[in-house]
């Protein structure tokens, strides 16, 4: 489950129309939502609002969580100069988009003219850029986590990350990122000062470029009514390719890696499925995932890992499956007759999933989020109302498993997850946690 | 005094030693290069057992020695670990950064995990070693110099130079830094382990953690190469010191956890302000044992004298206690027991008052106890002195020992009204011997066969010195813990005066001659 600090940098991210899917460190996503879901360990308690469109705050207790004490918290807050307005209540929060699952790529799309950005009052530039601040301390070990970002230009995202903490050597570490997206490929640089740590990651995806044909492919790639997609000319898949590169000034250490993503797209018609392949040449580790979305409510992925230099091996199996609660035959038949009527709104160019504008519209306005962090196909996708919980589920080779339950009960989000060792017969419980968050 | 190495048994059977090397090794977190336990495959103690030359010995006694020797290795003592160590910089660099700010590569973090077999031999050593033991507070084995001549280190890796010279390198230096820092706080452990049973400290680890990236270097290497204690018993594999709590029992005494924590409390009522000063009892003291050699009659000695401080010197101070041979503990009482006078002055309130007493004089009546009131009174100038005087006294007195030995009473006595009457109130005045010490002293706890202090001062301060440990109220020096004027209202009354003329002048003069030393003192500082 996503923190709600995540979440609304989430929403942040998506009102500032930044494709957060199109880079190199998320190729693996779909994947590593379902096959390594982390699972909390001891007792954690949060409390977060949304006390304002720009201002956010949490505060979180962890009981025997953390190695850090028996008892530790956690402050944060975030501004952000964009307003964000998503459901911020824990009982309204769309589960679906606070608990990662199979992700669903959406088709390429051009990045916005940067003249539209601009905003002009009485022959002046008025226009400020998004920025969000935030920012984290944990006690007792008096760790203060800082992050700044900004929406410089329609393609590019500043950001910088700082840590301080003094068991860290220097006191801490800076982290600058330099993002660029051109939608057909993206580039993000980054220097870190802990160790001068320089690197470079790129993704490029074959096949249309959606800068070309600007003024009329974005029109046709949007679907106008649930169903009646122009499917024709939306790609039914995405191949991408990746490379990374780091380099330690200091320390002289550096790594490479390489990656491909096959991924089916919402245009797609029978199961959606995403294959990734991830190659480290230095160390020999290959690494190759496959997930499916087998139903409405089920997802399915397993990776296998290989090194060809020490033949170390490696499987994980993992499933994603949710929970609806039962409903009565009429309302069934009731929803359906209210999202065949109710006309899509079109607030971006995202298609439109009509299970989850019902949802959208119901509690606040604005905000294609829900629509974009939903499922794919409009006939697929469960209201979100319906969602009683999300059960994930992993094994791996040395019957090593993970257990997690997500959902909302009686408005508050709980997650509540297991790791069991089958191997070690007098522990078998390696851990058992449960996380409770309220927001408002 | 020849050391007889029986090294055959060391080299016969080591699976106890590896298996404790090990468990050792592992203990102590490790860096987050090594990924696996580091397993200790073979080791091998050589044919040739280290060659070991006395230099001095400074204090010899049956639970307790000190000594310097030289001591040099040449031998084929061997030691092979096996680990696996993570191959990928970027990975062990990152798992030791938090994830906010660290770059979260896809993949180019990846592990890979390589075996490593790492061999030590070929060891140099030579160097001089000050080995200090004691039952009570263990082993102590330091190295004046480094002893680290050469080493080889032999590696799945020798095949590539760099690694090669670079593990050879930091090897060694991690290994200078074990002999001269952490091996001495190891031994001293161990010792406390294998022979205080009650010494308890579960929680202190074997090794002392390092902060290197590179294979921790065993520490227990070496001190096996020459297991052998003063007493010239060989330790075989199974002796060795093991780190669990169960002890086999030791023919000597050893002292309980009771037994110190009555120590220490007594400890800590002499150094705070505290009233009551605990009782120790059914203790037998060694002063007892010195005294009754002299002195008959003794019912109820007292123990005296040293505080723990004194102890502390007397072990500490190696150095001073190496002086030179059998003659220093004649002659000389050294200056940490000096320094422990001082250290129990400081003190300065109520509680026994210690007394040394060194014989620099011929053996008087002992009857004529009563005059320790008077002796007190007769020198009230010395003892406010600065507390250098003490120690000066102290060496002036024992100066004289063999012209003149002359008994000494060094009463230390804490407070005001060292009425100490002629009756013999001992009153604080735990004696170390005395014939008048049928009365329970008044003022303070009430046995007076209770312990003050602690045998282990006793044995570390007063070595078997040939001196006539005696009381006798004639000749008797008080020293005043407290340097306030206020403590110098003796009441000298009592029967004792009439027989105590001649003490009181010899008093005197000998007064007259401390301060002289006092002064000259002062003015050399």
């Amino acid at each position: 489950m996503l923190d709600f600090m995540d979440y609304i940098q989430q929403a942040f991210y998506h009102s500032s129309r930044w494709n957060i899917d199109n880079s190199y460190s998320g190729l693996n996503a779909t994947a590593q939502s379902i096959l390594e879901f982390p699972i909390p360990k001891g007792l954690r308690l949060n409390v977060s609002s949304l006390g304002t469109p720009h201002f956010s705050s949490s505060y979180t207790i962890s009981l025997a969580g953390t190695s850090a004490g028996p008892v530790t918290g956690q402050l944060s807050y975030l501004y952000s100069s964009l307003p964000l307005t998503v459901p911020s209540r824990s009982s309204t929060i769309p589960l679906s988009a606070i608990v990662r699952g199979y992700r669903h790529l959406r088709p390429l799309r051009a990045p916005d003219n940067p003249r539209d950005w601009e905003v002009w009052h009485r022959g002046r530039r008025v226009d400020e850029r998004d920025t969000l601040l935030y920012g984290r301390i944990f006690l007792p070990t008096s760790r203060l986590e800082a992050l700044w970002l900004r929406r410089t230009t329609p393609t590019q995202m500043l950001q910088v990350r700082g840590v301080s903490d003094a068991s860290l050597p220097n006191g801490g570490s800076l982290l600058g990122v330099v993002h660029n997206d051109h939608g057909k490929y993206s580039t993000e640089y980054l220097f870190s000062s802990d160790s001068a740590l320089l690197g470079a990651r790129t993704l490029y995806n074959v096949g249309h470029d959606p800068r070309q044909k600007q003024d009329d492919s974005s029109e046709e790639l949007m679907p106008t009514r649930a169903g009646t997609t122009a499917a024709s000319t939306a790609p039914p898949s995405l191949f991408s390719m990746g490379v990374e590169v780091y380099y330690g000034l200091l320390n002289k250490s550096g790594g490479m890696s390489t990656g491909l993503r096959f991924t089916t797209l919402p245009a797609y018609l029978a199961f959606p499925y995403t294959m990734t392949l991830t190659l480290n040449p230095l160390m020999g580790n290959l690494s190759s995932t496959y997930a499916v979305k087998a139903g409405k409510y089920l997802a399915l992925s397993s990776r296998f890992d290989f090194n060809f230099y020490s033949y170390e091996s490696g499987v994980l199996v993992g499933c994603e499956l949710w929970r609806l609660r039962k409903r009565a035959p009429l309302e069934r038949i009731n929803d359906a007759v209210k999202t065949s009527e109710t006309p899509p709104s079109a607030t971006m160019e995202d298609f439109v999933n009509p299970a989850m504008d019902k949802a959208a519209e119901e509690e606040q306005a604005g905000g294609g989020l829900l629509r974009s962090l939903g499922h794919g196909f409009p006939s697929q996708a469960p209201a979100d109302e319906d969602v009683v919980g999300v059960l994930k589920a992993r094994v791996d080779q040395d019957w090593k498993i993970g257990l997690l339950w997500e959902g909302r009960f009686k408005e508050l989000l709980c997650s509540v997850g297991a790791s069991l060792d089958l191997k070690r017969r007098e522990k078998i419980f390696a851990g058992v946690g449960l996380e409770v968050q309220y927001s408002n | 005094m020849a050391f007889n190495f029986n090294w055959s048994p060391l080299i016969a059977d080591t699976v106890r030693a590896r298996e404790m090397l090990t468990t050792a090794l592992n203990k102590s977190p490790k860096p987050p290069i090594i990924v696996d336990d580091i397993i200790v495959t073979e080791l091998n103690l050589g044919k040739q057992p280290p060659d070991l030359e006395i230099l001095e010995i400074g204090d010899l006694a049956e639970d307790r020695f000190r000594g310097i020797f030289k001591m040099s290795y040449g031998g084929d003592a061997f030691l092979t670990l096996k680990t696996r160590v993570q191959a990928n910089p970027l990975n062990t660099y990152l798992s030791t950064r938090p994830d906010f700010a660290s770059p979260q590569p896809l993949a180019a973090a990846s592990g890979l995990t390589i075996p490593l077999q790492i061999t030590l031999s070929e060891f140099r050593l030579s160097g001089f070693v000050i080995l200090v033991f004691s039952k009570q507070k263990g082993l102590t084995l330091v190295f004046r110099n480094d002893p680290l001549e050469s080493l080889k280190v032999s590696s799945t890796f020798d095949s590539i130079p760099f690694v090669r010279d670079y593990l050879q390198r930091v090897i060694e230096e991690q290994l200078r830094v074990l002999f001269m820092e952490d091996l001495p706080a190891i031994l001293h452990r161990l010792s406390l382990r294998l022979w205080s049973p009650d010494y308890c400290d579960p929680s202190d680890p074997i090794i002392p953690r390092k902060e290197d990236e590179t294979i921790p270097i065993d520490p227990l290497a070496s001190p096996l190469q020459e297991p052998v204690d003063w007493l010239e018993t060989v330790f075989g594999d199974d002796s060795i010191p093991s780190t669990s709590m169960d002890n086999r029992s030791e023919p000597h005494a050893t002292f309980s956890q009771k037994s110190l924590q009555h120590l220490s409390t007594l400890n800590d009522s002499q150094r705070t302000l505290a009233l009551a000063t605990p009782s120790i009892r059914e203790v037998v003291f060694r002063a007892w044992a010195v005294v009754s050699d002299r002195s008959s009659g003794i019912q109820t000695p007292h123990a005296p004298i040293l505080s723990r401080a004194s102890s502390a010197y007397g072990s500490g101070s190696s150095t001073y206690s190496m002086v030179s041979g059998a003659g220093s503990e004649a002659s000389r009482p050294t200056l940490s027991t000096a320094s422990s006078y001082t250290y129990s002055r400081s003190g300065g309130r109520q509680r026994k008052p210690k007394r040394r007493v060194i014989d620099l004089r011929k053996k008087k009546d002992e009857a004529v106890k009563e005059d320790d009131a008077i002796t007190n009174s007769s020198t009230p100038e010395p003892t406010i002195a600065p507390s250098s005087a003490p120690s000066v006294m102290l060496e002036s007195i024992s100066e004289e020992g063999p012209k003149s030995p002359r008994s000494l009473n060094f009463e230390l006595s804490p407070t005001a009204p060292v009425t100490v009457h002629a009756s013999g109130s001992k009153a604080r005045v735990p004696k170390v011997e005395t014939e008048e010490t049928a009365q329970p002293p008044p003022a303070y706890t009430p046995p007076d066969t209770d312990v003050h202090d602690f045998t282990k001062p006793t044995f570390t301060e007063k070595p078997r010195r040939p001196l006539h440990l005696k009381t006798t109220s004639t000749g008797s020096i008080p020293l005043l813990r407290s340097l306030s004027a206020d403590r110098l209202t003796f009441s000298p009354e009592g029967p004792g005066s009439s027989g105590g003329i001649l003490e009181q002048a010899w008093l005197r003069k000998m007064a007259r001659e401390i301060k002289r030393r006092v002064d000259e003192e002062r003015l050399r500082a």
